[in-house]
């Protein structure tokens, strides 16, 4: 076969016009974040600007009552229409259906999904990228466990959370633990939420994945790497309620086995 | 095929084999008749105190090795502000 028609030579090199040849679509999925918003935006433009990439913000708002939708459409003035993209909802219908609802306006050859509280900084966006494009991977996930990246990375920094208590930790290295023994996912950190996918990766994905809340988040990993698609990590810091406390209760801690058990029986 | 069904097979597959050398219905290859007849009997409880070792071992380094991070704490408040200002200079309302 010839080595220039196989499918990573043909496809590596995307269509659009920066020297990294890419465009990035971060989907955001709001639900009053006035306060927040701006700055993320801000932060995401930063990135993307300084290293030259090309980019868009999917805005996907569920119905906030505090004016989430207005502060995005100031940002869209400042930083143009087609790089702040919002995209409402009426109303709260959930994390899985915003993605399905962003992935309909995505632009761009991969996506970026990340929480809008500041808990995922894109500082490490740009780490991704590199990883990405070192080892051609069709996915890479932050993950707050980690020192150092899988497949190495130099780039990287060891990865941690703020804000989180004794306790809090205990419980999520157990929640962890579970997983990683009764699923085996291959990643150190399931249910991290900051990752960049291919965008046809990232679209079958998300047409298998059933599941709702944040166990969406764990299945559509353990479906990846089902299927098959290569995954890498690269260590984030996680800077969890950077105002107010991190609370964990008992039902969520129910639901989470529960999930893990379904995604036992039917993976 | 579902992760369950695979782990229960080979589970199936294991027990049955475990209980064919167990009652002597195989012979155990490479060891003598003595060693199987003392080893099988607790070789179910070895595995379970060895995996209750392993857990308690994971969790407690686990425990040990996650990182704090107040660095990017401090890093991330001063961005905040200077996003802020920024954007206020541009006309977003902010606050």
């Amino acid at each position: 076969m010839n080595p220039f028609e196989s499918t990573p030579a043909v496809t590596m090199q995307g269509q659009f016009n920066t020297s990294d040849t890419h465009k990035y679509s971060v989907i955001l999925p709001t639900y009053n974040e006035r306060k927040n918003l701006p700055v993320i935006v801000w932060l995401l433009a930063k990135t993307f600007q300084e290293n030259g990439l090309e980019w868009e913000v999917i805005v996907v708002d569920d119905a906030s009552p505090d004016g989430t939708q207005d502060i995005a459409k100031e940002l869209a003035n400042v930083y143009g229409e087609d790089k702040i993209l919002l995209r409402p909802r009426a109303g709260k219908l959930g994390l899985g259906t915003a993605y399905i609802h962003g992935l309909n306006f995505v632009t761009g050859d991969f996506v970026i999904i990340m929480d809008a509280d500041f808990s995922h900084h894109p500082k490490f966006i740009p780490q991704f990228i590199q990883l990405q494009k070192a080892h051609n991977l069709d996915i890479v996930t932050g993950t707050r466990y980690r020192s150092t990246s899988t497949p190495y990375l130099e780039e990287a920094s060891p990865g941690g959370v703020h804000g989180w208590d004794l306790k809090r930790k205990l419980v999520s290295r157990g929640a962890n633990f579970l997983a990683s023994t009764v699923l085996s996912p291959g990643v150190s950190d399931l249910t991290g939420s900051f990752r960049l996918y291919r965008l046809p990766v990232l679209r079958h994905i998300i047409s298998e994945t059933v599941s709702k809340g944040y166990v969406f988040q764990m299945e559509m990993m353990v479906r990846a790497r089902a299927l098959g698609y290569s995954v890498g990590e690269v260590p984030i810091t996680f800077v969890d309620r950077i105002f107010g406390e991190s609370k964990l209760g008992a039902d969520e801690i129910v639901s989470y086995g529960k999930g893990v058990w379904a995604l036992f029986t039917t993976v | 095929m579902a992760r369950a069904h695979r782990v229960a097979a080979i589970a199936v597959f294991s027990t049955v084999l475990y209980f064919l050398a167990f009652f002597q219905y195989v012979s155990v290859p490479f060891v003598s008749e003595s060693t199987a007849l003392a080893l099988l009997p607790v070789l179910p409880w070895w595995l379970l105190v060895s995996f209750g070792a392993y857990s308690l071992w994971s969790l407690g380094w686990g425990l040990f090795t996650f990182r704090d991070c107040p660095e990017a704490y401090q890093e991330l408040l001063g961005e905040i502000t200077a996003a802020k200002n920024d954007l206020r200079s541009k006309g977003v309302t902010v606050d």
